[in-house]
């Protein structure tokens, strides 16, 4: 059996997962642009209101984290580049560069903005069919003109599909290297290379199996969409996202 | 009466490795067919031209009276295909997802689809797990998954290229079971493999390819002996002269 990634639509009955997919684009687009604003108060409410959200989409925090593991070696990435590269109270001095107060808050700051919206769309694809997210899609772009709606949201449905398909590559081929002894080269930019050199080109063939068994099976961007339709926790929901937007940006 | 009717088909991959070779056949409504070759004979790219997922250089290929060429969707609805690697095939989220993928792109409706991926997953005795993540099956459970991802646009002619690969005893059994099934009721199948042994009890008709040509084509008792002179081997009972064998007795 395969494993699975955290990168992809988890079945389950929960109350996210029966919101409709239109609200959960919108407060997921909210909460992101709230977010950007967002400062520690605020910060820390987002993220109790992430874990709840992950919790109730029944998804591990820890498995989670352990799935975006390179992601937070980013994030501390941006963290330690904005730290040399603001302005102001110097904390360390190196003969190269110079660590300040500023530029680690700025940099905590934005990294954990970042991290806030990677777990909310985390969730909101692990509860979200991608045949959803395509009708939802193409439902907000429908009235606007000039824009062919359904190949919009047929090219989102297909991104939000193969992403797990990258990654459960991603892991074959570091596993693969990890049996012929990669951990023994200490030199990142060498593993870098090694692993993302295949990992592209059979992404590519991957992609390309998958895409002719589509093929195979009438796939165009004329399909059934399924039904999308709100009730009364939809607007609860609503609710208590907009009141959280609000909080964030007040606060 | 033909489901199928291949005329001088020839087909040339863009490095100019010739695929096919100037093929003609006709396959009758109702045989299941057995086509066996070695790695890179021509199996799998003969099969790709049934459904219009490659097109002829030269020649035809007619499915029900219509040629293929003029008609790719038709094609696709009328010749349903299993491919080599299941996991490649699986496109939905969940058992029940993948199932109505077909019928969603046929833009039928929300009862008909059910009705459809039910009977379907019932066929293949996956209905239980309709709500199961498909990349939690097990290898046979996924080939019966793309089966019933099949059935669910109800094809004339079901094609399998190599349907036995990396499964288990019962999982040959259990996929060897569907393809009966199917062929009892009615469908024409056309399987590809380079495994004589699990299938060929069961085949009306055996074309041997080679290179991108087809080298013997009939009954399976009259050419099973030469099989291995095209780099298939015989099956067992016959390497030790007796008769073909049946994998569902």
């Amino acid at each position: 059996m395969d494993e699975l990634t955290a990168f992809g639509f988890y079945p389950a009955g929960s109350l996210l997962h029966r919101l409709d997919a239109r609200f959960k684009l919108v407060f997921l687009v909210s909460i992101s642009i709230a977010g950007l604003r967002a400062e520690w108060l605020a910060l820390v409410t987002l993220t109790v209101f992430a874990g709840i959200v992950l919790l109730v989409s029944r998804r591990s925090l820890f498995s989670i984290l352990i799935e975006i593991r390179y992601f937070i070696v980013f994030l501390l990435l941006i963290c330690f580049v904005r730290s040399i590269s603001t302005q102001g109270t110097c904390l360390i001095k190196t003969m190269f560069f110079s660590i300040t107060q500023e530029g680690i808050r700025d940099g905590i700051l934005i990294s954990w903005r970042l991290l806030l919206v990677v777990l909310f769309g985390m969730a909101f694809i692990a509860t979200t069919r991608p045949s959803d997210i395509r009708a939802g899609v193409a439902w907000f772009l429908k009235p606007l003109p000039f824009i062919p709606h359904k190949k919009v949201a047929t090219m989102i449905g297909l991104v939000v599909r193969f992403v797990p398909v990258i990654f459960n590559q991603a892991r074959e081929t570091a596993n693969a290297q990890k049996a012929r002894g990669i951990e023994n080269r200490k030199n990142p930019v060498y593993r870098l290379v090694r692993l993302g050199l295949p990992l592209v080109r059979r992404t590519f063939e991957n992609a390309d199996k998958l895409a002719l068994a589509m093929e195979a099976r009438c796939y165009s961007e004329n399909r059934s969409d399924p039904d999308l339709s709100s009730g009364v926790h939809d607007w609860f929901a609503a609710v208590v996202v907009f009141f959280l937007c609000v909080f964030t940006i007040v606060l | 009466m033909n489901a199928i009717e291949v005329e001088n088909l020839y087909h040339r991959f863009a490095d100019g490795t010739v695929g096919i070779d100037g093929i003609t056949l006709m396959i009758r409504k109702g045989d299941l067919v057995v086509l066996a070759g070695p790695n890179g004979s021509g199996k799998t790219t003969l099969l790709r031209h049934l459904n219009g997922l490659l097109l002829p250089d030269r020649g035809r290929v007619v499915v029900a009276g219509i040629p293929v060429s003029n008609n790719v969707a038709m094609a696709r609805q009328k010749v349903g295909m299993v491919f080599q690697d299941a996991d490649s095939q699986i496109v939905g989220e969940t058992v029940h997802d993948d199932a109505a993928f077909g019928p969603e792109n046929l833009c039928l409706g929300k009862v008909e689809i059910n009705q459809r991926v039910q009977s379907a997953l019932k066929k293949v005795g996956l209905l239980g797990l309709s709500n199961q993540r498909p990349h939690l099956l097990s290898g046979g459970e996924k080939r019966r998954l793309a089966i019933a991802g099949i059935l669910t646009m109800e094809p004339e002619i079901v094609v399998f290229d190599e349907p036995f690969s990396s499964l288990d005893y019962p999982g040959v059994r259990q996929v060897l079971g569907e393809i009966l099934a199917l062929h009892h009721s009615g469908r024409t199948i056309i399987l590809a493999t380079h495994d004589l042994e699990k299938v060929i009890a069961h085949a009306d008709r055996l074309i041997i390819m080679n290179r991108g040509k087809v080298v013997r084509d009939g009954l399976p008792a009259d050419i099973v002996k030469d099989v291995e002179q095209f780099g298939v081997r015989a099956p067992c009972a016959i390497r030790t002269g007796g008769e073909f064998q049946s994998w569902m007795s």
